[in-house]
């Protein structure tokens, strides 16, 4: 019998033939074909009388077959809302030139100043493509593109995976690089210069602003890079449990400054006298561990990680972060979850600045990079449908402690709320066909 | 009710996530893992795979007298009879034949009146063979819808498909009975799965092994379609070093010489695995350069 | 039809008896571990989810995957 010397696909006449002698179609026989994978989500973010969020996923995932997958995701969130600027609180009422220059708003006694002004919708593109390369080797590949009004962010990533020890064992190694331009409303701000105010906004000429407003910008934008560097060890532990370690490197160069973010500069009174844009190191060196294990019951899955992160900007945190699913039936299943989170604050956090003090190298009143704990408490409902896809519903607590880490408050400042809690509700549904 | 000579001819048992129904049929061990936690359920569909398994057995094995492929085999030239199932698995073996060039043929089972294959160095005798070759030639039936005509004292034998044919009638039937019920027919090795299991997670086979005789079992993981194997781990002769495969070359009489020991093939329905399994032997030595050109996933032991 | 071929035998996995390893599990007992809920990236979007909440309300990110950027919300 001599090879190749029929054009025909031997393979292919013989799946006709088999669909006749069987009676099915090939119709039939398709159905057995990886089809492209959907999975999408809802979900809401809302704070006490701060931000609120909106955002919607698509991803999709499809088997080439051989294990060559295909995964894409697209990413719509909205924000809306208002947002801390790091300005203290003060006994008296406080009037503010927004960021952009553009008009002022005002902040009641006694209340955190919140700037008001956010509205952003972000999309982000994913791109990831996964494959064998030899032997118990898996190389990955991917981009990422994220685009709101003011930021642009461009990523790609890649990775491989080696299974040893018939694959209870998985070493993973991944390298990513991102690329972020900031490119706020008005420019970028000169790092601690002194916030210009505009006393009379209606008035359409205000040179006098206008001049001051410019002197303190520097660039249009401003740029970063992050490299991320992870090593990864998933280990099969018996029939029932699962862990992974995993250890990442994180550099950051360029500009990490929030260009929304001010420190009151401060009276012996504690009486705010003015604001001061603030300044991160161009630098950050992040080291984070993460430990997870996954646990088969005959009831559900216990998931539990921890995860404990180190930088040079002095932040240590610890994260704890638990899942428990419970099958009610074959087809639902609840799941409550836990997380709770601990960070110190950066050597350069600082509340407010004093009048007449030395002007610091760094300094930042961004309650993000200040001494808290947060934890978060949450329930999913799951269900699968007759049709074989899932329907979930997740509601979650939110809620932010930050907490003074030993700086003085003069004067009136005692009796402000300098840190004020954070509370928030996730709501979020899930479809999966 | 049963009756009790069907209770005694299947077991069932209840497995960790799966029932498992066993009864024998084809001169094979039969196998149903079904996942399911109800025993009405496996009970019903090892019933029904036992009864199929029985019905095509009785049909078309050549070891009974009162089936139709006696009548077709003693017809003595004259047209036999057939039904809707028998053309079919006769245009089956017609694209067979046209696809091997001839080679896959199913009324070449007639030179095992020359060949023994009982692991002995009994070579027949060239007139032997050579007796044999005329009464060989699927190019000489000649059927229809209606009726099958073959010349006097030419033989067919169901017994290079009718496994496999089995296997996916029993799938077929098991799926229309339990559609959301992953179920894997196993006739001693030949497979089919009717749908993946609920989570996605393999069924793990224990299988006879033909490729190493030392490890008797060993372990198969499919999540869908079929499997079939095709060799000769016991069925050959050898004589002064050379080993001759029952894979019979229905133009010389002659086994087919350099031909893997075993060939798995795994697609979409068992009977189609089978074929190419069984078209790779006959490729001899070029069997896994012959799969490769099919784009399929096989396993080839030499 | 042959690609629809590719895809399912892409379904298929033959593996053979292997020697015993002190740690893990043997693939026939994988039963439990194959389950989609079993798997370290099930629930993939709650995940990317929380940790974009997180990336911009916390001075932490990454851990379970990459840190990195791509959000102006920190």
């Amino acid at each position: 019998m001599q090879l190749s010397h029929k054009p025909i696909n031997i393979s292919a006449v013989l799946a006709t033939a088999t669909c006749a002698l069987l009676g099915v179609t090939a119709a039939q026989a398709e159905e057995n074909t990886e089809l492209w994978k959907f999975d999408t989500a809802l979900m809401y973010y809302g704070e006490t009388d701060r931000v609120t969020a909106v955002e919607g996923v698509i991803a999709a995932t499809k088997d080439f077959g051989d294990e060559h997958i295909f995964s894409g995701k697209l990413t719509i969130d909205g924000l809306t809302g208002a947002s801390a600027t790091g300005a203290v609180a003060q006994p008296t009422a406080q009037t503010f030139t927004r960021p952009s220059g553009n008009g002022n708003y005002e902040i009641a006694a006694g209340e955190t100043p919140l700037d008001d002004t956010f509205h952003d919708t972000r999309l982000q593109l994913n791109a990831q493509w996964t494959q064998p390369i030899a032997q118990d080797l898996r190389a990955s590949g991917g981009l990422q593109f994220s685009n709101e009004y003011d930021y642009l962010s461009f990523a790609l990533n890649g990775s491989l995976a080696y299974d040893l020890n018939q694959k209870n064992t998985t070493l993973s190694l991944g390298l990513s690089y991102a690329l972020d331009t900031i490119k706020p409303e008005g420019g970028i701000p000169l790092a601690l210069a002194t916030v210009a105010f505009n006393p009379n906004p209606e008035q359409e000429d205000s040179t006098e602003f206008e001049d001051n407003y410019n002197s303190t910008r520097a660039t249009d934008s401003d740029s970063k890079n992050t490299l991320d560097v992870m090593l990864g060890l998933t280990q099969v532990i018996n029939r029932r449990l699962l862990m992974q370690f995993n250890y990442g490197l994180s550099t950051v160069d360029g500009y990490t400054n929030d260009p929304f973010k001010y420190l009151s500069v401060v009276d012996e009174q504690g009486l705010t006298q003015s604001l001061v844009y603030e300044n991160r190191p161009d630098t950050r060196t992040r080291h984070s561990f993460y430990w997870q294990t996954k646990y088969a019951m005959d009831f559900g899955v216990a998931d539990i990680s921890y995860r404990f992160a180190t930088d040079d900007w002095k932040i240590d945190s610890h994260t704890i972060d638990s899942r428990l699913r419970i099958n009610l039936s074959d087809t639902t299943y609840i799941q409550p979850h836990f997380r709770y989170y601990q960070q110190a604050a950066a050597e350069f956090f600082q509340p407010f600045m004093q009048e007449g003090e030395t002007l610091p190298e760094f300094a930042s009143a961004d309650y993000r990079l200040g001494e808290m704990t947060a934890y978060t408490l949450g329930l999913k409902y799951g269900m699968e449908l007759d049709n074989g896809d899932e329907l979930s519903f997740r509601l979650e607590y939110y809620q932010q402690s930050p907490k003074n880490a030993g700086f003085d408050e003069p004067g009136v400042l005692q009796d402000m709320e300098l840190y004020p809690t954070v509370k928030a509700v996730i709501a979020q549904v899930s479809y999966r066909f | 009710m049963l009756a009790n000579n069907t209770i005694n001819a299947f077991s069932i048992e209840a497995k960790n996530d799966h029932y498992c129904g066993r009864f024998t049929a084809m001169a094979s061990p039969c196998e149903l893992l079904i996942e399911t936690q109800d025993h009405e359920l496996a009970q019903q569909l090892t019933l029904l795979a036992w009864q199929e398994s029985k019905r095509i057995e009785h049909k078309f094995s050549r070891y009974q007298k009162d089936n139709l492929l006696y009548q077709i085999n003693h017809a003595i030239g004259s047209p036999v009879v057939i039904d809707d199932e028998t053309y079919r698995l006769l245009s089956f073996a017609q694209t067979c034949y046209e696809l091997s060039d001839g080679m896959f043929d199913l009324s070449s089972g007639i030179l095992r009146q020359a060949w023994l294959f009982d692991g002995s160095e009994r070579i027949p005798s060239t007139q032997a063979v050579n007796k044999l070759l005329p009464l060989i030639g699927w190019s000489k039936v000649r059927f229809d819808h209606k009726t099958i005509q073959m010349p006097k004292g030419m033989e067919l034998d169901l017994g290079g498909i009718g496994k496999e044919y089995a296997v996916d009638c029993v799938a077929k039937l098991c799926q229309l009975k339990a559609p959301d019920t992953s179920i894997v027919v196993n006739f001693g090795g030949d497979i089919q799965v009717t749908q993946p299991r609920k989570n996605q997670q393999d069924w793990h086979i224990g299988i006879e092994s033909l490729a190493d005789e030392k490890a008797a079992i060993k372990i198969l993981k499919i999540k869908n379609g079929g499997l079939a194997t095709s060799g000769d781990a016991r069925r050959f002769l050898i004589k002064d070093g050379v080993r001759y495969s029952h894979i019979l070359n229905p133009k010389t009489g002659y086994p087919i010489m350099n031909a893997p020991r075993s060939v798995t093939v795994a697609a979409p329905h068992c009977i189609q695995a089978g074929l190419l399994a069984t078209l790779a032997l006959l490729h001899g030595q070029q069997a896994e350069a012959f799969l490769q050109e099919q784009n399929l996933q096989f396993w080839c032991y030499r | 039809m042959q690609s629809k071929i590719v895809k399912i035998f892409a379904s298929l996995l033959l593996i053979q008896l292997a020697s015993c390893a002190s740690l893990g599990v043997q693939p026939w007992e994988r039963d439990l571990l194959a389950k989609d809920e079993m798997a370290l990236d099930a629930e993939k979007l709650d995940l990317a989810l929380d940790d974009h909440i997180y990336f911009s309300k916390e001075a932490t990110s990454g851990g379970r995957a990459f840190a990195g950027g791509g959000c102006g919300c920190n």
